[in-house]
């Protein structure tokens, strides 16, 4: 692979492009899903290409191919160096990168267990089993199980000297249960999501008790009785915080998106260019930290497709807004010198473009237990897990439900809910936040498929919070 | 590859299959884009993948592999892979062997040469059009014109053996004019086709005159949607249309076939040689056919797999990747006029179930909402809605001329009495 790199580099230089770089990948996924007690999918794939960016007179070209050969190295330089150039001229913009040292090295994720290692009868024996706990009750009508292993190798090379390489292993469990009663149907699942992990990562997880636990509580949600509509005081789980951080702040940040880049696909954020610094976004409890160099997030690959090496920083402190995510072409237009490594694509056949760091909103450095933030309330819900999310293009005014609810009176938690949903406008929401459990009950969470871009690309990521407290929050219906 | 060499390289897979069930599976994909937003080029690409998908069964259990590794000389190490993959396999009790031999399959023409070229320089044209007129216009363009082109070809052990290819021309344009914005997605199989001045005209003017929205007035209200927004909506009506699911008494649809499901005016169906073109085959090698899902406001079939068809006594049913609402005539500004007081609305934007059993959704306005009262048409500002479309489309009033949304044709619907 290092080896294909250069020669695309040799190639792209000696095309006489100003800048060009190659990522050369070669990809494993192993993926298996029981639907009921059936082993409905077992896909096993392997792909390998690369993927070769130039800039021509100002203008990039992206070209890339399966196959992992001179030819279609070469096929794939000679493409990216020929679009490159019919598009230099035609409008009256030319891409400028912010500057970057050269770097050389390699990066591997933490991996304990090697999934691929494990022997499929294993793994289906688990999935299996995890089926049958979940349809042992007759009220459960339809489940899933399943598990998914990915191994990514990738080397990256510029015509400014850079080599590195990354060999990444993420791991995934999930469970769903449907839960049917009185015509109505309600789902639980396992939500932790995936992580830069090993097999351990789903022994850790305890599938089989999981099993029971989703079960059981899809049973409860659909039995439950609907939830309260009106405004009250929430208490959200660091699962169900992952998506709404994901929403409301993690896109919200990106530069691109500020820039105007995605107005056509996912949209503008209502944070200007000039609001680093001084805009409120939130409590002053409330911090949220990037981190691309956390050993478990997904997002954690060493150096990202700029070969930009991963970073560590503040979007939020202390509720004031102080940065956005950026790329070597966005950074000097958001009035930063240098990037901070957001640049990643789905794969070796996509241009790559701002994606969201890691990033977590920071727990309380003082002992508060979510009992604490419960025992605050007079009316409200605790909710865990994700449920329905939507967002406007510009993330200001979303609704989200949650897999799992709780009704909370009185300072306690009473029974359980079914049908809720919350809305906000994102700075109202964070700035409504007056209490944050402490780093015992901090959950981290992993996407796999953030989609964004067009043609439309998946990006991974790792969120997480503790369970945190929010006042005054609309309840059944959303905002307008 | 060529469609004679396809063709060959999937029958050769098949032939070195040692186990009784197998269909092979080769794709190719190209797609060629220019991207652009706030009137620069941001993107500029031309991607190729090929992939060979393998599925062997044993008459009990199966297994899948996919690789991007082509090359006849690695036949034999990819069936090895799999047959040994298949040997940890458990039994499956809903196996099903690939489709029966003679299966017949539609004509289905949706190539166009001069696209499948992925020629760059009309998708550059495009974009510089946009650019240079939103620019005229003191506005921002971003957007997209893009090609693709697709084959596969597939063999099945049952002795069927299949090709098709398809070509598409995509152009998408928002066109941001201070407070006001708009947006057009045309998608054709060929890009001549493709009126890219006349939507870059439209979009620039209609931008502009969405300038400076006030606040919408929350009540029912006369609804009209244009085509984009129709098929935001029909979407999900299409992801509920699962048979299997429906009879697990998950989605809407539940106990509700051959029963009024919407206005008499609605219909969704399937025509492979319409304006969107079918897919002739499903993964194995199952022909696909014309479809009526839903006949005015009546259900009438569902999407069922083979082993759902098979245990439930029923045909099997595929999705043949089109579909179609038919209209009348008609703009959705045509619409408009027909009711003293409504809302247009260009599309909606991150649509959600919140309730999948009542296929209750949720979503936002976005690129384009005017109130159309007594003649005059002024923009409103954007809005989240909880809406069930099956309520929707129980509200029809009035149908327009049908137009291409991504694999689908819809028409501009006027909707009495929306809360909104």
């Amino acid at each position: 692979m290092r080896e294909l790199a250069a020669f695309a580099i040799s190639e792209l230089a000696s095309s006489g492009v100003e800048y060009g770089d190659a990522r050369v990948e070669d990809r494993a996924v192993e993926s298996m899903t029981f639907r009921g007690m059936r082993l409905e999918d077992a896909v096993d794939s392997t792909s390998e290409g690369i993927g070769v960016r130039a800039i021509v007179n100002g203008c990039w070209g992206f070209a890339s191919s399966t196959g992992l050969d001179r030819e279609a190295v070469s096929t794939a330089v000679e493409r990216a160096v020929r679009i490159a150039a019919s598009g230099a001229g035609r409008t009256g913009s030319r891409v400028r990168l912010s500057a970057q040292t050269p770097r050389m090295g390699s990066y591997s994720s933490p991996c304990i267990e090697d999934p691929f290692g494990v022997d499929k009868s294993e793994k289906m024996g688990l999935l299996e089993e995890c089926s049958r706990i979940m349809n042992s009750d007759s009220a459960i009508t339809s489940t899933y199980a399943q598990l998914y292993s990915e191994r990514i190798d990738r080397v990256f090379a510029s015509t400014e000297g850079t080599l590195v390489e990354s060999h990444l292993i993420h791991t995934q469990p999930f469970l769903q249960a449907f839960a049917v009663h009185g015509g109505d149907a309600q789902s639980r699942s396992l939500q932790t999501g995936a992580r830069a992990a090993g097999w351990e990562w789903i022994r850790e997880n305890d599938l089989l008790a999981a099993s029971e636990r989703v079960r059981d509580e899809a049973i409860e949600k659909v039995m439950a009785p609907e939830g309260p509509s009106g405004v009250m005081d929430l208490v959200l789980d660091g699962l169900n915080l992952s998506l709404t951080m994901h929403e409301s702040v993690g896109h919200a940040t990106e530069s691109d998106r500020a820039l105007g880049w995605e107005a056509n696909m996912a949209g503008r954020t209502f944070v200007r260019l000039s609001d680093p610094g001084s805009l409120r976004y939130g409590s002053d409890i409330v911090n949220f930290t990037a981190d691309n160099t956390m050993p478990i997030g997904l997002a954690s690959w060493g150096w990202d497709d700029d070969g930009t090496p991963c970073q560590k920083w503040h979007t939020v402190r202390n509720g004031i807004f102080q940065e956005f995510g950026t790329v070597r072409e966005t950074a000097l237009l958001v009035g930063r010198d240098a990037s901070r490594g957001c640049c990643r694509a789905q794969d070796f056949g996509f241009f790559p473009i701002n994606r969201q760091p890691n990033f977590y909103l920071e727990p309380s450095l003082e002992p508060v237990t979510p009992d604490d933030l419960i025992s605050g309330i007079a009316r409200g819900i605790f909710i865990q897990g994700r449920g329905s999310f939507s967002i406007d293009q510009n993330r200001v005014n979303f609704q989200f439900g949650g897999d799992f609810f709780r009704e909370i009176r009185d300072g306690k938690l009473g029974g359980p809910l079914k049908k809720v949903l919350y809305g906000a406008r994102t700075t109202e929401f964070w700035g409504a936040c007056d209490g944050i459990a402490d780093a015992r009950f901090f959950q981290p969470m992993g996407l796999l498929t953030c989609g964004k871009g067009e043609p439309m690309q998946g990006a991974r990521m790792t969120h997480g919070a503790s369970p945190a407290r929010f006042r005054g929050i609309t309840v059944g219906g959303g905002v307008r | 590859m060529t469609r004679g060499e396809m063709l060959d390289f999937v029958q050769r897979v098949l032939d070195a299959v040692p186990v009784e069930h197998a269909v092979a599976e080769l794709g190719e994909e190209r797609s060629a884009s220019v991207r652009f937003g706030r009137n620069a080029i941001t993107q500029n690409v031309d991607t190729f993948r090929r992939e060979l998908r393998l599925w062997i069964g044993d008459g009990s259990r199966k297994t899948e592999y996919r690789t991007h590794r082509i090359d006849t000389a690695a036949i034999q190490d990819m069936v090895r892979e799999a047959v040994a993959r298949l040997r940890n396999s458990p039994p499956d009790p809903e196996y099903v062997p690939p489709a029966d031999g003679g299966q017949i399959y539609r004509t289905v023409d949706a190539w166009d040469e001069s696209t499948g070229g992925i020629d760059p320089g009309p998708r550059m044209d495009a974009a510089a059009s946009a650019v240079s007129a939103a620019e005229a216009a003191g506005a921002e363009a971003a957007g997209i014109s893009r090609m693709d082109s697709s084959r596969r070809a597939l063999a099945t052990s049952t002795g069927n053996l299949c090709f098709h290819e398809a070509t598409a021309g995509i152009f998408q344009l928002t066109v941001l004019a201070g407070s006001g914005s708009s947006y057009r997605s045309t998608v054709s199989k060929a890009w001549s086709a493709i009126p890219v001045r006349r939507i870059v005209d439209e979009v620039v003017a209609e931008a502009l005159s969405a300038r400076n929205p006030a606040d919408s007035q929350p009540g029912e209200i006369d609804v009209v949607l244009e085509p984009q927004a129709v098929a935001d909506l029909v979407s999900f009506v299409l992801y509920s249309l699962n048979a299997r699911e429906s009879d697990e008494g998950l989605t809407v649809f539940t106990g509700r076939e051959g029963s009024r499901v919407a206005s008499e005016r609605f219909t969704l169906e399937s025509d492979m040689n319409g304006e969107v073109p079918g897919t002739p085959f499903d993964r194995d090698g199952f022909a696909a056919d014309d479809q009526v899902w839903i006949e005015s406001g009546v259900l009438r079939t569902m999407m069922r797999d083979r082993f759902w068809a098979g245990k439930t006594g029923l045909p099997a049913v595929v999705s043949p990747g089109c579909f179609s609402v038919p209209g009348g005539e008609g703009t959705a500004a045509d619409l408009a006029a027909q009711s003293r007081r409504c809302l247009r609305i260009r599309r909606f934007w991150y649509i959600r179930f919140v309730d999948q059993k009542t296929l209750t959704l949720t979503g936002m306005t976005r690129d384009g909402v005017f109130l159309c009262e007594n003649g005059s048409v002024t923009p409103v500002k954007d809005f989240r809605w909880n809406w069930k479309p099956l309520e929707l489309f129980s509200r029809i009033e009035a149908l327009g001329t049908p137009e291409r949304k991504g694999f689908m044709t819809v028409p501009p619907m006027l909707l009495r009495s929306i809360p909104v």
